[in-house]
């Protein structure tokens, strides 16, 4: 038996062990639909560290962004600023969607757009519409996972097989253990991750160029191209980069999956705390950036081969105990953070579309149906990751484009502008999708040096706000009291002398 | 509210500055190295630890100005 085999039964046992783990722990807090997906509102700060953390630190950090940085140099970086500005954002935006999901027992982001909006329609588009990109973003783990044991096998494990085994698992875990059991898991996938990075981020220097300094210099003297924007990637300048961190910055928080982690918190303080400590987390995505330029030099450059590198370097590398503890931990940051996803995407199935649609459906039953719907997803995104490979790709590619046109409808009409109404949202939203899927599919992105999905957003915003000014807001005294859960008029006579 | 929002707005600006603006102006050139490393890979580690303090600072202000916290229900970081 080859040891790349032998790992590969490591991590399988691990997942194993760590799975049954969740399920047993995630089992006594998930018999409700509330218990399941929000954990009943009653999560800690370090367990929402834990699952917002999951959520960005995925498979395409391990793996995509080294890949990213080897192929298109210094662009590489935008990937930590966004989320550095999306955690400025979250500060306010977060502890608003906590408040309101409280006040009106919202459980998905399309609860909430229905209550703002006073519109089931509207709510049920959301729904759908998310759900669909939603799947399509699971793919992005399936590949990774792919990617791991291609390459741990050396090239012998091969076809669909890595991919069933891995959403197998998923499935049950997620079916089972619910919200809580997730974030035990990414908890420990989380440590794990930062373990193989940092190690491989200290080794690599070591073992390739005698230490930090001579690295560093090297990147200098031969990589020169790769070290400024737009450098060997000349569509991606400085006004790429701008449009594209505001863009994807606004669009993080769209995610349905941020709702439901956002409602498991105990409480907004916690979110507030994670919106100031997580952008140290952004280190870890500047070690891997600068594991990508090293596997430049190390490794040559073929562009077809950039997800790899991280793992090829590591297989170079690291003693096998190492590159077990490595591989188990992209193996899971590849599993965990589709958790989440799949239960969002189950969740708002079941409750705004099916229960929306026929409003006789108990609580109960939807709650079954929620859990039952797990599987039939994960399996539909295993099929779609096998059989459109290719449109797997430009869903990933335009995903946070289309997600991000949400922004005026949730955070401007949800959280600032009382004017808002359906039809606007809708009319941004759909005017959106158009122009950054016709910009898409016409290979004009970026358009001008700016990125496709912040021109949509543009035209999106003068739909939201013409159209609105044009049609008739939801009914003042529900407004009235929708805003004023998040713009409390004064502070209690009572807790003012304890503040 | 109007005060908390208008620290959050500037600070929203402040860490996007840092991120774009400040690259653009200062950091997007191959040289000279600052300490030992190329520009944009030295500003991009410095970044992530000055968001914090950035954050940091925006949570202490919240805390004392936020009418909404009232409303939390978890107790005071």
């Amino acid at each position: 038996m080859s040891e790349g085999v032998i790992i590969l039964l490591i991590a399988l046992a691990a997942v194993i062990v760590m799975t049954i783990g969740g399920i047993l722990y995630g089992r006594r807090h998930s018999r409700t639909l509330d218990g399941w997906l929000v954990n009943s509102r009653l999560m800690g700060p370090f367990l929402v560290w834990f699952l917002l953390g999951t959520e960005i630190y995925t498979a395409f950090t391990f793996q995509g962004l080294a890949g990213y940085a080897y192929v298109n140099g210094a662009a590489a970086y935008y990937n930590v600023a966004l989320n550095d500005v999306a955690y400025a954002l979250g500060f306010f935006l977060l502890p608003a969607f906590w408040l309101l999901g409280r006040r009106f027992s919202h459980v998905t982001q399309s609860d909430f757009v229905a209550s703002r909006y006073q519109s089931r329609g509207l709510g049920i588009f959301v729904a759908l519409a998310t759900a669909l990109i939603m799947i399509g973003y699971i793919d992005l783990n399936i590949e990774g996972l792919g990617a791991v044991v291609h390459v741990i096998s050396g090239g012998s494990i091969a076809g669909i097989w890595p991919d069933v085994l891995g959403f197998v698992v998923l499935g049950f875990a997620v079916m089972f253990g619910g919200i809580r059991g997730n974030a035990w898991q990414s908890a420990i996938k989380d440590i794990l991750m930062f373990i193989a990075i940092v190690t491989l981020f200290f080794v690599v220097p070591f073992h390739f160029f005698h230490g930090f300094g001579p690295m560093f210099q090297e990147f200098h003297a031969k990589l020169g191209s790769r070290m400024v924007m737009p450098g060997i990637a000349p569509k991606m300048g400085i006004l790429w980069l701008v449009t594209t961190v505001l863009l994807t910055s606004m669009g993080q928080w769209m995610w349905p999956q941020w709702f439901g982690i956002s409602y498991t918190a105990r409480g907004p303080r916690s979110l507030k705390l994670q919106a100031v400590f997580m952008p140290l987390y952004q280190l870890i995505k500047w070690m891997v950036i600068v594991i990508g330029f090293a596997a430049v030099l190390l490794l040559g450059y073929h562009k077809k081969e950039g997800n790899n590198v991280v793992m090829m370097l590591a297989g170079h590398v690291l003693p096998g105990w190492m590159l077990a503890v490595f591989t188990v931990a992209a193996v899971f940051s590849a599993i965990v953070p589709a958790g989440p996803i799949i239960m969002t995407s189950a969740g708002l199935l079941a409750r705004n579309v099916y229960q929306k649609i026929w409003p006789k459906t108990s609580d109960a039953t939807t709650y079954r149906l929620t859990r039952s719907l797990v599987l039939p997803i994960t399996f539909l995104a295993l099929v779609l990751a096998e059989l459109a490979p290719a449109l797997i790709v430009v869903v990933l590619l335009v995903a946070y484009d289309f997600i991000a046109q949400l922004f005026p409808t949730i955070v401007i009409g949800g959280l600032f502008w009382k004017r808002a109404t359906k039809e606007g949202a809708l009319a941004g939203i759909l005017g959106g999708w158009i122009v950054a899927g016709w910009l898409l599919l016409t290979h004009e992105d970026p358009w001008h040096g700016i990125n496709a999905g912040f021109v949509a957003l543009i035209v999106n915003l003068i739909l939201f706000f013409g159209v609105s000014l044009m049609t008739r807001p939801a009914d003042s005294a529900f407004l009235q009291t929708f805003f004023e859960t998040v713009y409390p008029k004064k502070r209690r006579v009572s807790s003012v002398g304890s503040k | 509210m109007i005060r908390m929002l208008t620290a959050w707005l500037a600070a929203v600006l402040l860490v996007a500055f840092l991120y774009l603006g400040a690259t653009a102006l200062w950091f997007n050139r191959p040289s000279p190295l600052i300490l030992g490393m190329p520009p944009l890979v030295f500003w991009f580690l410095v970044v992530p630890i000055v968001t914090p303090l950035v954050l940091g600072t925006l949570y202490l202000f919240d805390r004392r100005y936020n009418p909404q916290q009232d409303y939390f229900t978890d107790a005071s970081g």
